[in-house]
């Protein structure tokens, strides 16, 4: 079943820049998916599409049977709760607690109170943060900090978890547990899809690469490495 | 800036309660007049019953007048007795009149024209008549109230218009802090699912929270500003006789309230409407 769908896709900005061109990407439910390239290669723009942030100027997304090209705006915040989304800076509530910011998550959905009570502690419990759930984002490390972002993502339990540089900010120690923890995700249904700068976690995930360089697909491989400007890419579909 | 918001609509609403107590008053003085009589034909009080059919024969003659009715002395007696009775109780009622008889009162025509229009043209000639000591008709202070009427009214619609408007973009530009203060929450709000609606609403009820509050301001100077007034101006319309008077607060207060309530939740909402929707856009 396909989670994410492309089908020659464009997308080319009012400034005249284009940014993505005939692009076809299947991403199927439960799949685990790296998207890398350089900065400026059409990596945001893909997530930004998956989001609806932007639309797309030819062709057609499909998301979780949501058909972007025709979605009117009032049915984005619904797409958007068929996905959790993690970015590099975070983003959590600064004046709400570790509980609050994932509860908020639930909260927005207009979830009963006490749903809320139950599946909060069970989404902090699975990035192992019980125990500071009363604290505020300040006084978290920044991989404590992306953690709560990933309880928050998935306490909706989405069907689509969508990673925007989440391990930018942090040390590799840190780095590699966000990455458990996402392969955790991963392993219990949900689909995955980072875009990342990070050579080693890729080469070491051995997971499937979509690689975009301007504007384009250059690989999708299984199993694949992050590759460099050396490789001789090949197309995998 | 919040303070400067609760001012301005404050401002605004004490300059319509003003204006809109003024129409109210020249309103309520409007009606009491047009149900006076047209115009009331006074005798000389010494004059005799034959005398005064004379006059009455005159009056009937004159090719303007539609109708006449005569109010006798003892009519008239009887009216001042009642108006006395009802409306100055305070200074005695209809006891002041004790040891006077209906002697000193005159006897008096209500005449109804047939045309409001030529009602100058006949007090002038009934003016003229022998015997006749005083004609008064109201046509004229109707025609000159309604026109002050229509005047402050026209301008008070600009006045308010205008600073309703200002009090509009003023309390926008408040809530428009609160929301760049806040946008990296409305940011984060948008992109785990939050609908528009579910964001602006706490950004709603601090706009309409201003204007109540500005509202209520507002009603409580132009109370205070009311009874402050409206002592000494009635005691200034009663020396000025026919029948004038002003409005008791008591009969106002109510519209003026649910029209102070309406506006200022309608421009506060729609305050924070405006200065919020650049940053739903993600």
């Amino acid at each position: 079943m396909k989670v994410v769908e492309f089908i020659d896709v464009s997308k080319k900005y009012p400034n005249g820049t284009v940014a993505l061109k005939g692009i076809n990407l299947k991403i199927n439910k439960g799949d685990f998916a790296f998207i890398v390239g350089s900065s400026g290669s059409g990596k945001s723009t893909l997530l930004k599409l998956l989001m609806k942030e932007e639309t797309a100027t030819e062709g057609e997304v499909m998301v979780n049977g949501y058909q972007l090209s025709t979605l009117e705006p009032k049915q984005i915040p619904y797409l958007r709760r068929e996905m959790g989304v993690v970015f590099q800076d975070f983003r959590l509530l600064p004046n709400k607690t570790v509980y609050e910011n994932v509860a908020f998550a639930m909260e927005i959905t207009e979830c009963l109170p006490k749903e809320i009570r139950r599946q909060v502690p069970m989404s902090l419990a699975l990035v192992g943060l019980s125990r500071k759930a009363n604290a505020y984002p300040h006084q978290l490390s920044g991989g404590e900090q992306q953690r709560v972002a990933i309880a928050r993502s998935l306490v909706n339990n989405p069907a689509l978890l969508i990673a925007d540089e989440p391990t930018g900010n942090l040390d590799p120690e840190n780095s590699w547990e966000i990455i458990r923890f996402l392969t955790e995700v991963n392993q219990r249904g949900t689909t995955v899809i980072i875009a990342t700068h990070e050579k080693t976690i890729v080469d070491a995930m051995k997971k499937r690469v979509i690689a975009i360089d301007k504007g384009r697909i250059t690989r999708d491989q299984q199993k694949g490495l992050y590759g460099d400007e050396d490789t001789e890419y090949k197309i995998y579909s | 800036m919040t303070l400067a918001s609760i001012s301005i609509i404050s401002a605004a609403l004490v300059l319509f309660g003003v204006f809109y107590l003024i129409l109210v008053n020249l309103n309520y003085n409007l009606n009491i007049l047009s149900q006076q009589p047209k115009m009331q034909v006074y005798c000389l009080s010494e004059l005799t019953d034959e005398q005064v059919n004379a006059v009455k024969t005159e009056i009937d003659s004159n090719k303007y007048i539609d109708s006449i009715t005569v109010v006798s002395k003892k009519d008239a007696f009887e009216q001042l007795k009642k108006y006395l009775d009802n409306d100055k109780t305070a200074e005695g009622g209809a006891n002041i009149l004790e040891g006077y008889d209906d002697s000193f009162l005159n006897v008096s025509f209500i005449i109804k024209v047939k045309n409001p229009e030529d009602s100058g043209v006949v007090a002038t000639e009934l003016r003229s008549l022998a015997g006749v000591e005083n004609v008064v008709y109201s046509q004229q202070t109707i025609d000159m109230i309604t026109q002050v009427a229509n005047w402050v009214r026209i301008i008070s619609m600009v006045l308010i218009g205008v600073l309703l408007f200002i009090s509009l973009l003023i309390i926008s530009n408040t809530i428009k802090l609160t929301v760049f203060a806040r946008r990296k929450e409305i940011n984060i709000m948008k992109y785990i699912g939050a609908t528009d609606w579910f964001i602006r609403w706490p950004f709603i009820y601090e706009g309409i929270f201003i204007g109540i509050i500005g509202a209520v301001m507002a009603f409580l100077m132009v109370a205070y500003l009311y009874s402050f007034i409206e002592p000494k101006l009635s005691n200034n319309l009663v020396s000025f006789g026919s029948g004038f008077s002003i409005v008791k607060f008591q009969s106002v207060w109510g519209t003026l309230a649910l029209f102070y309530a309406g506006v200022s939740i309608v421009i506060g909402a729609s305050g924070s409407v405006m200065s919020i929707r650049k940053h739903l856009k993600v």
